[in-house]
């Protein structure tokens, strides 16, 4: 009788090769990155004293910070500013990604991805750092639009600068993650849309989004993830005119070093991060009952 | 069929641009690294490669970069062993709370960066792991599993189901079968998670500021300058560590591309 | 098991080779940084250094790491907070020298963080009587910190947008021509403080809550002027590139650099007056370096640590040696003009003489947590 590694009766014994390959991730995982997360919840209850962090079960920090209302503005500011980044970033990077997928050779495909990823993982600090001599007053664009009698544009230290970052942080990212959807349509729906008289916008907007409708869906939240929690586009680029959440943490813990403050905004971030990652997901892998 | 054309080569103008606008900061960060002046200004106005000769000769450059390198190659194989054995575990195993076992391991990117390094300094200063080298390490690792484990998981996902299980129904034992049939075959993607780790330890600067302390890696040595001294050191070192983690993304790449045609349903075994 | 023809020898040639460079590359590359850990300085010969941006680099402290055979190793920090959070954060003794803002010398006493200091170890003699007992030092008579530097802020401004005349009161801050075009130091002490002045406070950090209050709202209300929130790089940038025509909270730190290149900014002390920062050098408790970071301090404090202290490339900053004054005429004439530390013209020590300047201080009668909420709020607003 042939077994196949997951129906194999091996699959289910728990002996020293099985927890010799289990355990690992559970460790160190446990040890470095749940034990500090929960540490993160306790630490909202603790007082600073002059500097001085001491242990304590006190709801001051919870009460202080959601008396302010700025920061509950702040709040509902970076949730926009991230819903706004993920957006702009998953429109414009649509046409790329479409282009990528279905307007290229596979070799060609290769080349792109290739080039996609590769600076992918470059140090977001440097680039950010570079873009403020793009947008700057007197720098490049201002410049080339000099040459034709536009502008100065401000761009620096505003919105404008801030999404820029935003883009920088997350186009490769999307484009990825939505070519690779795009390029699992079943050609036969784009074809059969087509010989219904399917004009090309409409087949892209009913029939190509729809199928690669999870990979989009994923793209977008992953790049709302990264934005709400970015620190240094809206910093370097926006100016911190307004900050954000993640500037808000950093002005805390700078001015007193009140990391229980800084720890109930990271928690109300980190709750509210997972409640957007599973109401995605829910959206990303629910099939819609068709109507015949 | 002009209008088609038109559109085709619209669309992919459109990849080219997007393609610009990721790479712009990178050239531009090159060219002010030539900059003759302390204020870099385009035109550069003249070509000077005093910053990179400045960065060298100076301590805390090469410390950094040394400090980087260290790491860099400690979490690659830490994490890259961590990821192997989660994705193997999930290739391999059924088992009650298997999800909660992937969440361990898919989790940690759902957390902001700053989170993560805010958390860590808080836990590692707790129980006095932090402001050295391992802590860096300890904390990138967190970071770098996942990559690792998708990787691996990936190509685990290619092999055939048989081949593990025809292995033991040939009496190998399970450890023969993974020394001789799994690891062999998951070998590319280990080089290329081994790579791909490196490189995000490499470039990662805001954990490796909380925990690090007085123990700096480049990034964070770039993140100082940035919020006190800037000049075009910061653009020179920038060049480097461009240079550096395009260089490990290239190989990752590569080392997964070339196994890309074949080697399905093959064993590739050992000799 | 089933092998296709000559393939699989080849994988596994091809990913043993690979195998085997890569890894021969890591250990050269281990290898290597070990060497030069080695060949470099091992944890006995470093001395690390809490201080503002670029005080611990090569041109300042060079000397003395040849001199000693040490390394200087520096923790950076932008606002006196900002250095109080770090030394709270670390275990006692993380560093064996402090540079602190005098203002917060008390706090740091108060916190057991720094020792206490004889005063025959530093060259009181020749700095300049202001900086001989100055307050915020000496604690119940005893020595707890000695001033490395100084320097005044007021106003800065782009003298081809703003005329010297025209910074000669903060109202200018509030001119329609620079709307979008103030930019703000994000640290609230110094930025709060010169408004404080603006409103009449003589005592611009010492003030009753009415007081308070009204600097609230004089804060908010350069709002719509506000270019940014702005660290120290963000600022040169600002000023270089125009993208901020006018500071308050800031001074010749700042435009002496941007000057001497040639860009056309200056500070002006308004008639409602300018404010003093100081910094200043303490041993860390806990530290295990204290002789060799008492000759640290020494260093600095000498004529030659001075004029390096006062030239560096990061900011730039007055001393208060005065045969560093001395020196630095002798040696470098146009460090000593652009700074105003010649003996023979008006300089910097004249224009305290002439009472605008006030001390900075932390918040007396508020608590740094309402002036900072203060600040905050005027960010988001």
């Amino acid at each position: 009788m042939a077994h196949n590694a997951l129906t194999h009766p091996a699959a289910r014994k728990v002996d020293g090769y099985a927890l010799f390959w289990g355990l690992p991730l559970v460790l160190w995982q446990v040890m470095f990155f749940v034990a500090p997360l929960v540490f993160l919840v306790v630490m909202t209850f603790w007082t600073v004293k002059n500097f001085r962090l001491a242990p304590d079960f006190d709801t001051v920090n919870w009460v202080n910070m959601f008396s302010k209302s700025y920061v509950i503005d702040t709040y509902f500011r970076t949730l926009g500013y991230g819903a706004l980044g993920a957006v702009v970033c998953s429109v414009l990077a649509f046409p790329a990604s479409y282009a990528l997928a279905f307007k290229a050779s596979p070799i060609v495909q290769r080349i792109g991805l290739f080039v996609i990823i590769t600076p992918f993982f470059t140090s977001y600090l440097v680039r950010i750092y570079s873009w403020q001599a793009v947008i700057s007053d007197s720098g490049l664009l201002n410049g080339l639009f000099g040459l034709v009698g536009l502008g100065p544009f401000d761009m620096l230290s505003t919105l404008f600068g801030t999404m820029i970052g935003y883009l920088t942080l997350t186009m490769p990212l999307v484009i990825l993650l939505q070519f690779f959807s795009l390029t699992g349509v079943d050609r036969n729906l784009i074809e059969a849309a087509h010989n219904l008289g399917c004009g090309r916008l409409r087949t892209v907007f009913l029939v190509i989004v729809p199928s690669a409708k999870t990979g989009i869906i994923l793209a977008c939240t992953f790049a709302f993830i990264l934005c709400f929690g970015d620190l240094v586009s809206p910093a370097s680029l926006g100016g911190s005119k307004p900050p954000t959440l993640s500037i808000l943490i950093v002005d805390t813990v700078k001015q007193g070093n009140n990391w229980p403050r800084a720890a109930v905004v990271a928690l109300m971030m980190v709750l509210t991060l997972i409640v957007v990652a599973f109401t995605a997901i829910f959206f990303a892998y629910r099939v819609k009952k068709e109507k015949t | 069929m002009s209008a088609d054309r038109f559109i085709a080569y619209g669309l992919r103008g459109w990849f080219l641009v997007a393609l610009i606008f990721i790479y712009v900061p990178i050239v531009i960060n090159f060219i002010y690294s030539f900059s003759p002046g302390r204020f870099p200004t385009l035109p550069l106005g003249g070509f000077s490669t005093g910053w990179y000769e400045l960065i060298l000769s100076e301590a805390p450059v090469p410390r950094a970069f040394a400090n980087s390198l260290k790491a860099g190659v400690i979490v690659a194989l830490i994490s890259t062993f961590i990821g192997f054995a989660a994705a193997y575990t999930d290739y391999r195993y059924r088992f009650l709370g298997k999800n909660i076992y992937l969440a361990l391991a898919l989790l940690p990117p759902t957390i902001p960066v700053l989170i993560l390094g805010l958390v860590m300094l808080m836990f590692l200063s707790r129980v006095s792991l932090v402001g050295e080298l391992y802590s860096v390490v300890l904390a990138h690792v967190v970071y770098c599993i996942p990559f690792a484990m998708a990787l691996i998981r990936l190509r685990l996902a290619q092999i055939d189901p048989d081949l593990e299980s025809a292995a033991w129904n040939l009496g190998a034992n399970s450890w023969r079968a993974m020394r001789e049939v799994i690891v062999p075959f998951t070998l590319p993607a280990i080089f290329a998670a081994l790579a791909l780790t490196m490189a995000v330890s490499f470039d990662e600067y805001l954990i490796a500021f909380f925990v690090g302390g007085l123990t700096e890696t480049l990034p964070v040595r770039v993140l100082a300058l940035l919020q006190g001294q800037v000049n075009p050191r910061i653009n020179a070192i920038g060049s480097f560590v461009f240079a550096i983690s395009m260089s490990l993304v290239i190989l990752a790449q590569i080392l997964l591309l070339t196994r890309r045609s074949g080697n399905r349903g093959i064993a590739a075994g050992g000799a | 098991m089933t092998k296709k023809k000559g393939e699989t020898k080849h994988t596994w040639r091809f990913t043993r080779r690979r195998f085997l460079k890569g890894s021969a590359a890591a250990a050269a590359v281990i290898a290597a940084s070990g060497v030069t850990r080695r060949v470099a300085w091992s944890e006995e010969n470093t001395l690390s250094y809490l201080c503002w941006p670029g005080h611990g680099a090569e041109e300042v402290v060079g000397p003395f790491e040849q001199a000693n055979g040490v390394k200087i190793i520096s923790k950076e920090y932008v606002g006196g907070e900002a250095m109080m959070a770090l030394i709270n954060q670390s275990d006692s003794g993380t560093y064996d020298v402090v540079l602190s803002d005098r203002e917060y010398i008390t706090m740091l006493r108060a916190g057991g963080l720094i020792d206490e200091m004889d005063p025959n170890d530093y060259p009181f003699d020749d700095f300049w009587p202001e900086f001989q007992k100055m307050p915020g030092h000496w604690l119940d008579g005893k020595l707890f910190s000695v001033v490395l530097d100084f320097g005044y802020l007021g106003i800065v401004h782009n003298t081809d947008v703003i005329s010297e005349k025209e910074a000669s009161s903060y109202k200018i801050l509030w001119d329609p021509k620079l709307t979008g075009k103030v930019g703000q130091f994000d640290w609230y002490l110094p930025s709060m403080g010169c408004l404080s002045q603006y409103n009449g406070n003589k005592s611009p950090f010492d003030i009753d809550d009415a007081a308070f209050s009204k600097l609230r709202d004089t804060v908010f209300s350069l709002k719509p002027q506000v270019a940014g929130y702005h660290g120290i790089p963000d600022i040169f940038n600002a000023l270089k590139n125009g993208d901020a025509f006018a500071y308050q909270g800031i001074g010749d730190w700042i435009t002496i650099l941007l000057a001497a290149d040639g860009y056309p900014v200056t500070t002006t002390i308004p008639d409602e007056g300018g404010i003093q920062w100081t910094e200043s050098l303490s041993l860390s408790t806990g530290g295990k370096k204290q002789a060799m970071a008492k000759k640290f301090i020494q260093y600095l404090t000498s004529p030659e640590g001075q004029i390096r202290v006062a030239l560096k490339s990061s900011y730039m900053g007055s001393i208060p040696n005065k045969k560093g004054w001395t020196l630095m005429n002798e040696t470098k004439p146009e460090g000593a003009t652009i700074l105003r530390h010649r003996f023979d013209q008006r300089n910097v020590m004249d224009e305290y003489a002439d009472g605008k300047i006030a001390l900075r201080q932390l918040p007396a009668q508020q608590s740094i947590d309402d002036w900072s909420e203060v600040w905050n709020e005027y960010k988001n607003i």
